[in-house]
């Protein structure tokens, strides 16, 4: 049972399954795969669908890695300075308001859901997800969290930001003295860990699990 | 041997292969279309949207420094010949590479890949994909410089002795990448094979 979970899809190598390429149109049956292969389109090349290793419990375990990092990141100071003894401390959220307050309202709201916002769902929902799809359980609603999941996970950058940290971090320590503080180094975990959670689940063999987990469950 | 020529549909949220007479995918529920809706339309007028704001982005300031209470306005340009005369050449060329070099690219290469998929041009399949994988992926790098300027504002109270206030630039520069994302997420390269496999042999 537990066997069966964790390679390959359910359904994966039945004959009604088949899958059109996202880049070319071209129509593919879907094969079974080994763990951590890829099947690619014949004609373009693009990838079509991968069967990732222990995806499920993956997913949990960065799900859970990411939503305790942005708690992190939230509540400890990100960078502080301390420049001939005035001292200034920064962290994520206090920038995102002092750029509402400074009179950006809207960047402020842009960073605010791109750093902050969307790695909370994006954590939330694949726990949402895999932690009963690991029981081969459906709950109502996984369809709207997946779709959403989706639509957003293009606009999830915490990574960008993190690069603006270093660049920031150059022009910082020309003026003061600059001490790295418990939210920046949440933010590389973080950073690490959403790529991970990202990359470790196929969306086609995401969706058969909730097709599957819905039909036994009507079963 | 195309999902269309079968009549299929796949569905462009979760993958399912459908009957193209649907109207709603069965699985998820998203609306079912052979090709994404308005394609070229929507690609295009987020694009020249994005063109628009891309003006202001480089000709306003980015910032404002306040510095013992004399202002100073940074435009990104200035900024990348800031670092490049502090001899910090790494973060000048990153700073020049994310923002004015790849959205300039991504403008170029939505302009192609447009142009391709309307006919006016021929392009080798499998160059459109790369082109295209690659205009997806860089998207967001570009918002490097708005997150920047987000730290050091937040960071940088330091009373009288140094204030940084975000400038226009800012804005007109978050919206230009949100602009050309939801352009290269609204273009289908589809469209460029449908020309291809339409062309004799």
């Amino acid at each position: 049972m537990h066997q069966s979970v964790s390679s390959g899809w359910p359904r994966a190598g039945s004959v009604r399954h088949r899958v059109a390429c996202e880049y070319c149109d071209t129509l593919h049956e879907v094969l079974l795969l080994p763990e951590g292969k890829a099947a690619h389109c014949t004609n373009c090349g693009k990838l079509l669908y991968q069967n990732r290793p222990e995806s499920l419990q993956r997913a949990i375990a960065l799900g859970v890695s990411v939503l305790l990092l942005t708690g992190l990141m939230m509540f400890f100071p990100f960078i502080s300075l301390d420049a001939k003894g005035v001292e200034s401390r920064m962290g994520i959220v206090g920038a995102v308001v002092h750029m509402w307050e400074a009179g950006s309202p809207l960047v402020s709201l842009a960073v605010g859901l791109f750093v902050l916002g969307l790695p909370i769902f994006l954590g939330a929902g694949l726990l949402f997800l895999c932690l009963p799809l690991s029981r081969r359980r459906y709950l109502p609603g996984m369809e709207v969290v997946m779709r959403l999941l989706q639509a957003t996970e293009h606009w999830v950058m915490v990574e960008v930001f993190f690069l603006g940290a270093l660049v920031s971090l150059l022009k910082l320590v020309k003026l003061a003295k600059v001490e790295l503080e418990i939210g920046f180094w949440s933010m590389a975990g973080l950073m690490v860990c959403l790529a991970g959670a990202l990359a470790g689940i196929d969306r086609l063999e995401l969706w058969d699990r909730i097709e599957h987990a819905k039909e036994r469950r009507e079963r | 041997m195309r999902a269309v020529d079968e009549g299929l549909a796949s569905c462009h949220t979760c993958g399912r292969v459908e009957s193209a007479s649907h109207h709603r995918c069965g699985r998820c529920g998203a609306a079912l279309h052979v090709r994404k809706e308005a394609s070229l339309q929507r690609c295009l007028a987020f694009g020249f949207a994005g063109i628009l704001a891309y003006i202001p982005a480089n000709v306003m300031p980015i910032m404002i420094v306040n510095q013992l209470g004399i202002e100073q306005a940074n435009t990104i340009l200035g900024g990348v010949f800031t670092f490049w005369r502090m001899h910090a050449y790494p973060v000048a060329i990153t700073i020049f590479i994310a923002s004015v070099l790849i959205p300039g690219l991504k403008f170029v290469s939505l302009g192609l890949l447009c142009a391709a998929a309307a006919g006016k041009l021929r392009l080798e399949g499998r160059l459109a994909n790369t082109m295209y994988y690659l205009t997806e992926l860089v998207g967001r790098w570009s918002m490097v410089d708005v997150f920047v300027v987000v730290i050091l504002a937040g960071v940088i109270q330091l009373g009288n002795l140094m204030t940084i206030q975000p400038g226009g630039a800012s804005l007109a520069f978050g919206l230009m990448v949100i602009l050309t994302m939801l352009s290269a997420h609204a273009f289908d390269p589809r469209l460029i094979w449908d020309r291809l496999n339409k062309e004799p042999i």
